[in-house]
């Protein structure tokens, strides 16, 4: 993601390039950030993000139990895990639970936060009930949902007409139904609070305007806060994307990664190898392996989004 | 030029400042270094954290108040034991002596050469081995070497019942033989209760049953020869026997149909008996407390419990246990302190022991615990754990810890996949031919 970032810098200037000139000027004047700004962040990025990662890129080629030290394994690893349906299928489902609550938390805390940014009475005191869910902690909603999912002794016995036995956990759909839900129960206050943000900033001439040329406030939501809300709404998008991918404790804690292995996502499945199996090789080969896959949909996400390209939505106002 | 300076300046700061701090903590460091040395000698005892470290820490205390060599006790919270255990036990932090469960759980260490066999102790104290059952020494046993002694309680799988439940279905008592179990099934679902609370959400659960199956049709035997390579015995006529009975079992409703949705681990399946929803449950010894917790009148009246019911015509004996025999200590090959250790591990078969284990809860597998049993909680019931433990021909460990840690997910998905029907008898036997074996 962040190598992204900095390698769309030159490409941003050249399509800025007749503006080029004057910004140098001005910057010249300030005194230009040197590189030993960008260093604390380097640093750490290095030292927590890079460092690891390659470390993590080396014991994939090994076999190491944590006992003794690693030994070199070669392409054993990488040869096992493209020939593990467990591994193909882990990924699948990974990529189809981001989609899933991208899609499901998108328009939820897009209409939410949109709401919350008005002056309506009463707004302060909801959306501050509705928060609560970005106060706790994953493993007590996870634990939280898995008590009130409970077949016989939570919701599911008391409203059979809606969840017939409660076998909510027995099976792929409902299961992963199960974890979207608590997914977007979890994060779509986070997402509204960006959109809210973002709705707050929106110039208010924009809509005086509006209702001066007689835009009613459903044709003013389309036409000015959705696409003023354009910037928010990658930035929520991405973080919904590396957060999907990355999605752990609500897997762990709900499922298990069951029924048999149909909510085994890839996350989960690094840590059973790991962790569980004490095959650290595998571990970290499946781990590479979703790094890889999550810099490939972000980059997509940033090229469609045209994130690198990306503008003030105030220009020209 | 000036913000130069000024950055330079305030790198420079920043720098002493980290420098300064560093060098505080060396020296903090370096003094508790050496104020440990300075002290005859400790050696450090690794225990899984839970209720029990109590006595673990009553033990230790016990030990210190004699010895010039201290023992210090350490935990690490229950779930991340064994993955904790793993990272350091091969490093400097590693313990003198730790806590584990026999069998597969320390298998790989033996194997590493990290343990030291306990032969040379127990032939100096034969005690250290004559003074606890045998079908629970030998799990700790790896190649004809001793590497543990018992040090906590035993937990056997057991068939645990609702009385209330079986005498209002006119059920005369718990199922001696497996078509008795059968027969019962069909009477309970004809009354709408499920026949058996199955905590399927966690797994292992799942697997006792298989345990217990195997067993009673073709005798320990076969897993102990699975255990040790020979993986075709998975795909012989007594394996597919058992595995045809129990989705006989599975398919006559035995288990209800929400069972991938219940746990153990959040006492799901465990409510599910003490309030007469379903009818029996296939559980750990520990299921005692857990009932008491839930509700401590039904399981001083109502809870019954019986052995596995017997398969007439199967090659295993009605006798024959399964699920933790124990845990043990094991003792690093690397200590200073050998003398010291065996000195403590003779605790583990003291009168004091046995009678602290028995008042939490715990049934230690000591020769003289019999002695004790009228002061245990519940007399009744370790006296009849006791019993079982005492006569059992063979006492398997449970094959997630039996087999090597890298097996468990395997087992555990088959297990599961099985049940659900996902996979059918010969999906779960090429599923266990191909685990990684023990050796």
């Amino acid at each position: 993601m962040t190598a992204t970032l900095t390698q769309s810098g030159p490409a941003q200037e050249a399509t800025t390039s007749p503006r080029r000139p004057r910004r140098r000027s001005s910057g010249d004047r300030v005194g230009r950030p040197g590189v030993i700004w960008a260093a604390p962040a380097a640093i750490f990025f290095g030292l927590f993000a890079l460092v690891p990662l390659v470390l993590v890129a080396v014991l994939s080629f090994t076999s190491w139990s944590g006992l003794g030290s690693p030994q070199w394994a070669g392409m054993a690893n990488w040869t096992k895990l493209f020939h593990d349906p467990v591994m193909l299928k882990s990924l699948w489902l990974s990529v189809l639970l981001t989609l899933l609550g991208v899609v499901i938390q998108t328009p939820l805390s897009v209409l939410l936060g949109v709401w919350a940014a008005g002056y309506q009475k009463n707004r302060a005191v909801l959306s501050a009930i509705y928060f609560v869910p970005l106060l706790l902690s994953g493993t007590a909603i996870s634990v939280l949902w898995r008590a009130l999912l409970d077949p016989n002794f939570g919701l599911p016995s008391q409203l059979t007409w809606l969840f017939g036995n409660g076998n909510l956990f027995g099976h792929q759909a409902t299961a992963i139904g199960v974890l979207v839900w608590v997914a977007a129960w979890q994060y779509t206050p986070l997402h509204t609070l960006i959109y809210q943000g973002a709705a707050r900033s929106v110039p208010h001439v924009l809509y005086q305007a509006a209702s001066i040329d007689g835009a009613g406030t459903i044709r003013q939501f389309w036409h000015i806060t959705l696409p003023q809300l354009r910037n928010a709404m990658i930035t929520s998008v991405i973080l919904m994307v590396v957060g999907g991918l990355t999605t752990f404790d609500t897997v762990l804690i709900l499922t298990q990664g069951g029924p048999g292995t149909d909510t085994t996502i890839s996350a989960y499945y690094m840590y059973k190898q790991a962790f569980q199996g004490f095959d650290f090789g595998t571990g970290a080969a499946i781990g590479l392996l979703l790094v890889v896959v999550a810099t490939i949909i972000s980059l997509i996400v940033v090229r469609v989004s045209r994130y690198d390209e990306m503008r003030s939505v105030n220009e020209g106002i | 030029m000036q913000g130069r300076t000024w950055v330079l300046r305030s790198a420079a700061i920043a720098g002493a400042a980290a420098l300064g701090l560093s060098i505080a903590a060396c020296g903090s460091s370096s003094s508790s270094s050496s104020s440990a040395q300075a002290t005859s000698g400790t050696f450090t005892v690794l225990v899984y954290g839970d209720s029990n470290n109590k006595v673990e820490q009553a033990i230790v205390d016990q030990f210190n108040k004699t010895s010039t060599v201290k023992a210090k006790l350490e935990t690490i919270p229950g779930a991340d034991y064994q993955q904790k255990l793993q990272t350091i036990i091969s490093t400097k932090q590693a313990p003198d002596v730790f806590f584990n469960w026999g069998g597969g759980s320390i298998q790989q260490y033996a194997k590493a050469g990290l343990l030291l066999p306990l032969n040379d102790m127990v032939k100096a104290n034969p005690k250290l081995k004559s003074a606890f059952l045998p079908s629970v020494y030998n799990t700790a046993v790896i190649d004809g070497n001793d590497y543990g002694i018992p040090m906590r309680g035993t937990q056997p799988v057991l068939l645990f019942n609702n009385q209330n439940v079986l005498k209002q279905a006119g059920i005369a008592g718990a199922p001696k033989t497996w078509n008795d179990l059968l027969n019962d099934v069909k009477v309970l679902k004809a009354k709408g209760i499920t026949p058996i609370a199955l905590g399927g959400g966690d797994q292992w659960p799942t697997q006792m049953w298989f345990e217990y199956l195997y067993d009673r049709v073709a005798g320990p035997g076969l897993f102990e020869k699975a255990l040790s390579g020979d993986s075709s015995v998975w795909n012989s006529a007594a394996s597919q026997k058992a595995l045809s009975m129990l989705k006989q079992l599975i398919d006559a409703g035995a288990f209800g149909s929400n069972f991938d949705s219940v746990k153990a681990t959040d006492n799901g399946s465990a409510k599910l008996l003490t309030t007469g929803k379903a009818a029996f449950e296939l559980m750990g010894s520990w299921d005692y407390s857990t009932v008491q917790g839930i509700d401590a009148n039904f399981a001083k009246n109502d809870l019954g419990y019986s052995a596995f019911p017997s398969i007439p015509g199967g090659a295993g004996n009605a006798g024959d246990l399964v699920g933790n025999t124990n845990n043990f200590y094991s003792v690093l090959k690397t200590t200073k302190y050998k003398d010291a250790i065996s000195k403590f591990l003779t605790l583990m078969y003291s009168d004091t022991f046995v009678k602290d284990q028995l008042s939490i809860g715990n049934l230690p597998t000591t020769t003289n615990t019999p002695n004790f049993l009228g002061q245990a909680a519940s007399p009744a019931y370790d006296k009849f754990q006791y019993d079982l433990v005492k006569a059992a021909p063979s006492f398997q460990l449970s094959w997630d810890q039996a087999y090597p840690p890298s097996a468990s997910n395997a087992i555990h998905t088959a297990v599961a996949q099985f049940f659900d029907g996902q996979i059918d008898a010969k999906g779960f036997i090429s599923a266990m031919q191909s685990l990684p074996s023990a050796n």
